[in-house]
């Protein structure tokens, strides 16, 4: 065999347990890209509002998780909190671990996007009597959205990959999957080639999708 | 008593004094035309009326209420006072008859059919009923122009500000965008507009106000300003754009 002890018998056999494996993953990466959404919207708007107190814990927030590793954040999601009297089921704490993650990233993404969206909109409608949060909600934010639905879609992609590392908190997903196959069959090869074309079927889609959503908004932009 | 009454306005940008005590009054029904060299203010004035700009001192009196009042409720004032950009600044996710609903719904809370009809007509004012369906990128530039007046207009505003509307556009879209506003004076709006249009001032305005440095330096009806300026800044301005 050309690569290592690749075992074609073995492959069909696991293929229902990597497939499950990989519906974890994908259940763990859109909830925590949900999650992320909405604790990204509204750390992106603490960028931007004239108050520096949120504009502080906005930044702090930012660079702490970006400052730091996702396995060290789930870590202390899930021996850290216990410590602290907090105790949260693996599944729990897993998707809190990345939804808090994602959320730093995400606050980027939607901050940029918002300053995406020329002033004159957020004038407009103001001067039309909306508040700041109407002005925010159904002229703003549906704009910033549009434009950074590609960025959002590779954040997508990145935490696909990201939540393997919730193998550590023995959370079924695809890699921990592989990882039991290959210690009860001693075979490596096979599992992980598995569990790589898993990854794979997941994440090339999605490029694909982002790729056409880039063009497609670079083709009409609008002033 | 008239509509609206600026008293002694001021703006400071930082150590930037761009308005110096703004003193004018606007009846029910009047065109006043500003006019006025790049910088000396127009637009500020404009955009501290509806205080999308804080004045740094002064009043702004809208029918017999002050409006530059801290605690009066700027999101209701605004709804009475319509403003039209050089920039058109339609809202390019929606169509132009959402760009018109939009507002009434969220604001004013109209019911969607309502809103719609209410949008139809006056995209039916400004002509372009048939571009309903249309997004701003899909229109000419005096097409855009013109949805956004017809989008203040719905609002049922008692005072229109024009900040240099047709200043972006090509000149052959200029004519469709001023018939607009010749029929919106015709039809009794009381208009404050910035412009840069002579013809347009002449003829449409009640009375002309000269703006320089942050001041109003002289103000007459159009006849008087046009043939005979009493200051020099007004006579000099006015030789070098006309
Ligand atoms: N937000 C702002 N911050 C700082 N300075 C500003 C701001 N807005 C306007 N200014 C300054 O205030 C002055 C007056 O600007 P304004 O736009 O009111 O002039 P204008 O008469 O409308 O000119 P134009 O004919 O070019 O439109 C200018 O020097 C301008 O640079
Ligand atoms: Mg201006």
């Amino acid at each position: 065999m050309a690569i290592g002890q690749f075992d074609p018998h073995l492959f069909l056999k696991i293929l229902p347990d990597l497939a499950y494996g990989a519906l974890v993953t994908l259940k763990f990466s859109i909830l925590s890209t949900l999650f992320g959404l909405v604790i990204g919207t509204v750390f992106g708007i603490f960028r931007i509002v004239k108050n520096p107190v949120l504009n502080a814990i906005s930044m702090a927030y930012v660079e702490v998780i970006r400052g730091t590793p996702l396995l060290v954040q789930i870590m202390i999601v899930y021996y850290g909190l216990p410590q602290a009297g907090i105790t949260l089921p693996p599944d729990i704490s897993g998707v809190l671990a990345l939804s808090i993650n994602s959320g730093a990233y995400i606050a980027e993404i939607i901050r940029a996007g918002i300053q995406s969206v020329p002033k004159g909109q957020m004038e407009a409608a103001r001067s039309l009597g909306m508040t700041y949060v109407q002005a925010m909600r159904y002229v703003v934010l549906p704009q910033a959205f549009r434009n950074i639905l590609p960025a959002l879609g590779n954040e997508f992609i990145a935490l696909i990959k990201d939540s393997s590392l919730l193998s550590v908190i023995a959370i079924a997903e695809l890699t921990r999957v592989g990882m039991q196959i290959y210690a009860v069959t001693f075979n490596a090869w096979t599992p992980l080639l598995g569990v790589a074309l898993f990854y794979l079927m997941m994440t090339l889609p999605l490029s694909r999708l982002v790729d056409y959503a880039q063009r497609r908004i670079g083709g009409h932009e609008s002033a | 008593m008239s509509l609206l009454e600026i008293i002694d306005l001021h703006k400071k940008f930082g150590n930037l004094h761009v308005l110096k005590g703004i003193n004018m009054e606007v009846d029910r029904g009047e065109v006043v035309v500003i006019i006025g060299p790049s910088g000396s203010g127009k637009s500020t004035l404009l955009r501290c009326i509806n205080r999308l700009e804080e004045p740094t001192k002064g009043k702004v009196i809208l029918d017999g209420v002050e409006i530059t009042d801290p605690k009066v409720d700027i999101n209701k004032i605004r709804q009475r006072i319509g403003i039209v950009f050089q920039q058109f600044n339609l809202f390019s996710h929606l169509t132009a008859l959402e760009n018109i609903t939009l507002p009434l719904r969220v604001v004013k809370k109209i019911p969607k059919e309502e809103a719609e009809r209410i949008a139809m007509r006056f995209l039916k004012k400004v002509g372009l009923e048939d571009k309903a369906s249309h997004y701003p990128h899909q229109l000419s530039g005096g097409q855009q122009q013109r949805v956004a007046i017809a989008r203040a207009l719905a609002m049922n505003p008692e005072v229109m500000l024009f900040d240099e509307v047709t200043s972006a556009l090509d000149p052959e879209l200029v004519k469709e965008v001023l018939d607009v506003m010749r029929q919106l004076a015709r039809d009794g709006m009381t208009m404050i507009v910035v412009t840069h249009e002579m013809g347009f001032a002449r003829e449409v305005g009640d009375r002309v106000i000269f703006m320089d440095k942050g001041k109003i330096v002289e103000e007459g009806t159009p006849e008087e300003i046009f043939t005979n300026p009493k200051h020099e800044r007004t006579r000099k301005f006015l030789s070098m754009i006309l």
